[in-house]
């Protein structure tokens, strides 16, 4: 199964150091309310990012966002179920499970379930399946903590875990979300925010690739105000598959030595 | 309460030989090998038939003969309060199994050895007589599929209250708790083939009441033979024959 | 699930390119719609959507229920798909589950807004009876009878159909009861209050399939895309909801590119869809 809690680093300090700050790419003249955690609109939350949270499985990451802590694991490739037909191509199994604790009221997260197509789905254009037919690749996510936007974190974890038991990629798939807020829009939000958004925008994107894997709006939009969010989480994207990058780069380096 | 009026009717207006009001169309899904619709009054209810085909699960293969199965299911929309959680429940997975069997012996499964036959079955609208309505839709979709069967075998209820025998239950009928027959019959053969019956009665009155869901069964064979005659009338209308 | 052969995918794919598909449609052709309201006559509303072979069954019904706290003065709709196994053997047992899952959420995000409710095809506050105490719970329920490609946009219709022709009771709340006491209501079976449903979005489902865009795809179509794109669309050409269904990536500029084209063809469709709903309920009062 996915990571049992006690084997992700106990100790740790989400540094800081790779958190990013994002140019406000407009002049905050209509803010009227400041964010629970005092970011800016356009102010994505620290990200934290390592890889090789779980021995026993492929690959597997760990991400912090904030308040979010998702853990995910890779398994596979490995033979499919013998009632699976055959298939010329590899299969994708994904799955999301959320702790009892990850949310405010215990053991209640109902609106998870259709995550485990959802990152399916995010993930199938990204990953090269021809390269492993006749096998089964799985993917288990478990939410240790949910603290808003806890699908785009999900996302982009389990990229960073499928790099990381090297299964061969198009490019990493990094995934962002917004809120819109009365004419606002708010990048990365927190719980509380989103359960007062009147509109959700998700991207998951391919930023190498300037592909769009998987996309997903909720509440009334108008066609600027789409280009404006997807541009927005473009931009984010990119950064945050940079970040990504950065995490993959220092776990091989560190390995090496 | 009073099911039975003074003056011989029953709560929806009927008599009490009187049936509902049948109604029966082929070919509602497109895609299934053979398919109809059945009304009986209100219950609504609609039968797929897929196969015969490749046995999809090889230990249950058969060498002698072909494997019937059957699903029923029940909209969640299909009573009058919303069902929450409409599938396999044992209502539904006893239903299916009677239903598997009834068709069973009327389908002659030695001619397709190997191979597979799916019937299902989802009811739209629950107002009594479901069982029998179901039987009724998988006989005709079976038959637009062109499987090989015995007979039509065709399905209706009867019960007794107030020291009445009714033909067909409707729902608050069928909810009164009292005894409730149902029968399944080879209408041609002069057989039956299935016979259920709740709660306890006296067996000359029971004859009785069988008879009467007897009756009721072959005034549901004699439509069904209608229907399709005039559904093969089409098809032979529409090659230009 | 569908088996092609290569001619056959040759063949599809070759009269997308040319504009004139298998069955003589242009790439944003659907199928004729035929919608019959009131088939349910148990529920609250009902309605069937045929397009070509794709048939789906939607119902309302509406239950007295309590708002929740975080949002007092509005009522609460559900939307639940299920997949019967009359359509495709597949489905037996719980091996539609996942399908309708994907489905409901999908209709979901298209038809109810955004989490405050902003931009919800169905008024949510008009569902409320008494603030903070009695709402109606609306739960909408799908069926999916037979498929041909093409479900989402067919159980959009059926949805928006279904809604229109439901007649949701008024009720008389006594008056008196004040301070925590739930009140007592009077539901009327003789006065139905009609919901307003211009404003529920239509769902148009573009399926990429080699370069070029297909509304309505058939199950055939859908077995050749590369990806598709559900675009629910409202009257006023907003968008109220969007999914982006698995295949490969796209180009942000290709997506704008569909949104655009699905408001164009969602013009056409809305009107098309409430003719088709005038005539159905026309036929139904006579009958």
């Amino acid at each position: 199964m996915a990571g049992k809690p006690g084997t992700n680093p106990t100790t740790y300090s989400p540094s800081m150091a790779t958190g990013k700050t994002r140019t406000p790419i407009f002049k905050d003249h209509d803010v009227d309310w400041v964010r629970p955690d005092g970011r800016g609109f356009h102010q994505c939350r620290p990200a934290f990012f390592r890889t090789g949270a779980v021995n026993s499985a492929s690959g597997s990451a760990y991400a912090e966002f904030g308040n979010t802590k998702v853990i995910v694991s890779v398994f596979g490739p490995r033979e499919s179920k013998k009632a699976m037909m055959y298939s010329d191509i590899g299969r994708l199994n994904c799955n999301v499970s959320y702790t009892t604790f990850a949310t405010p009221v215990r053991g209640q997260g109902s609106d998870y379930k259709e995550f485990s197509s959802m990152l399916h789905k995010a993930l199938e254009g990204a990953i090269i399946l021809e390269t492993f037919p006749k096998t089964t690749v799985d993917v288990f996510a478990l939410v240790l903590e949910s603290g808003g936007s806890d699908l785009h974190v999900v996302i982009s974890c389990a990229s960073l875990a499928l790099a990381d038991a090297g299964i061969l990629m198009y490019d990493l798939v990094a995934s962002v979300s917004l809120s819109s807020l009365g004419k606002n829009l708010v990048i990365d939000p927190v719980l509380e925010e989103e359960s007062y958004q009147d509109g959700s925008l998700t991207i998951t994107c391919m930023p190498s690739r300037y592909e769009v894997t998987q996309l997903s709006i909720t509440g009334e939009w108008s066609t600027p105000k789409i280009n404006e969010g997807m541009q927005l989480c473009l931009d984010a994207c990119s950064k945050l598959a940079k970040i990504m990058r950065s995490c993959l780069k220092e776990a091989t380096s560190t390995s090496q030595e | 309460m009073e099911y039975v009026s003074p003056e011989g009717l029953r709560l929806d207006g009927r008599r009490p030989m009187e049936m509902r009001q049948i109604r029966a169309e082929i070919g509602a899904v497109a895609k299934a090998d053979g398919s109809a619709v059945f009304e009986m009054g209100n219950t609504k209810v609609i039968a797929a038939v897929y196969g015969p085909r490749e046995v999809q699960n090889r230990s249950q293969q058969m060498n002698d003969k072909a494997l019937v199965r059957c699903e029923y299911s029940m909209a969640n929309f299909s009573t009058g309060d919303r069902m929450r959680k409409p599938k396999g429940d044992r209502r539904s997975t006893e239903i299916s199994l009677v239903i598997r069997q009834t068709m069973e012996a009327c389908i002659l499964t030695h001619l397709m050895p190997r191979s597979q036959i799916d019937i299902f079955v989802q009811v739209l609208q629950a107002d009594g007589g479901t069982r029998s309505a179901c039987i009724n839709a998988a006989t005709l979709a079976l038959a637009d599929a062109g499987i090989p069967l015995r007979d039509l075998v065709t399905s209706c209820s009867s019960g007794y209250l107030n020291s009445t025998p009714l033909l067909d239950l409707n729902y608050v009928e069928d909810s009164a708790g009292g005894p409730d027959v149902t029968v399944g019959f080879l209408p041609k053969l002069d057989k039956v083939t299935l016979l259920q019956m709740d709660s306890k009665l006296p067996i000359d009155i029971f004859e009785n009441v069988m008879q009467l869901a007897i009756e009721g069964c072959k005034a549901v064979a004699n439509y069904i033979r209608e229907i399709l005659l005039e559904n093969t009338k089409q098809l032979e209308y529409r090659r230009g024959l | 699930m569908v088996g092609l052969s290569l001619g056959e995918k040759h063949f599809i794919q070759g009269g997308i390119a040319q504009d004139l598909r298998s069955d003589g449609r242009k790439r944003l052709t659907y199928r004729p719609i035929c919608v019959e309201t009131g088939f349910i006559p148990q529920a609250n509303g009902s309605a069937r959507v045929r397009m070509g072979a794709t048939n789906v069954i939607s119902s309302v019904k509406a239950e007295l229920g309590k708002p929740s706290s975080l949002q007092p003065d509005k009522g609460k709709v559900t939307i639940y798909v299920d997949c019967s196994p009359t359509a495709e053997p597949m489905f037996e047992g719980r091996g539609g589950d996942e399908l309708s899952m994907e489905l409901s959420v999908a209709l979901q995000r298209c038809l109810l807004g955004g989490k405050s409710g902003a931009g919800a095809g169905i008024d949510l506050s008009s569902l409320i009876v008494v603030e903070g105490k009695i709402c109606w719970d609306l739960y909408i329920d799908c069926l999916v009878i037979s498929s041909d490609g093409n479900l989402l946009d067919a159980l959009g219709a059926a949805i928006k159909a279904a809604l229109s022709n439901t007649g949701i009771p008024r009720v008389n709340v006594a008056v008196g009861a004040s301070g925590d006491q739930q009140p007592e209501v009077d539901i009327s079976d003789e006065e139905f209050l009609q919901f307003d449903t211009s404003n529920i979005p239509v769902i148009v489902t573009l399926t990429k399939a080699g370069r070029h865009y297909i509304v309505d795809a058939t199950s055939e179509e859908e077995s050749q895309m590369n990806s598709a794109v559900s675009i629910s669309v409202n009257r006023k050409g907003h968008i109220c909801g969007l999914t982006k269904r698995g295949g490969a990536g796209l180009d942000p500029s290709i997506i704008l590119d569909m949104i655009s084209v699905a408001k164009h063809v969602s013009d056409q469709l809305i009107n098309k869809l409430d003719s088709e709903i005038a005539a159905a309920e026309a036929d139904e009062d006579e009958s």
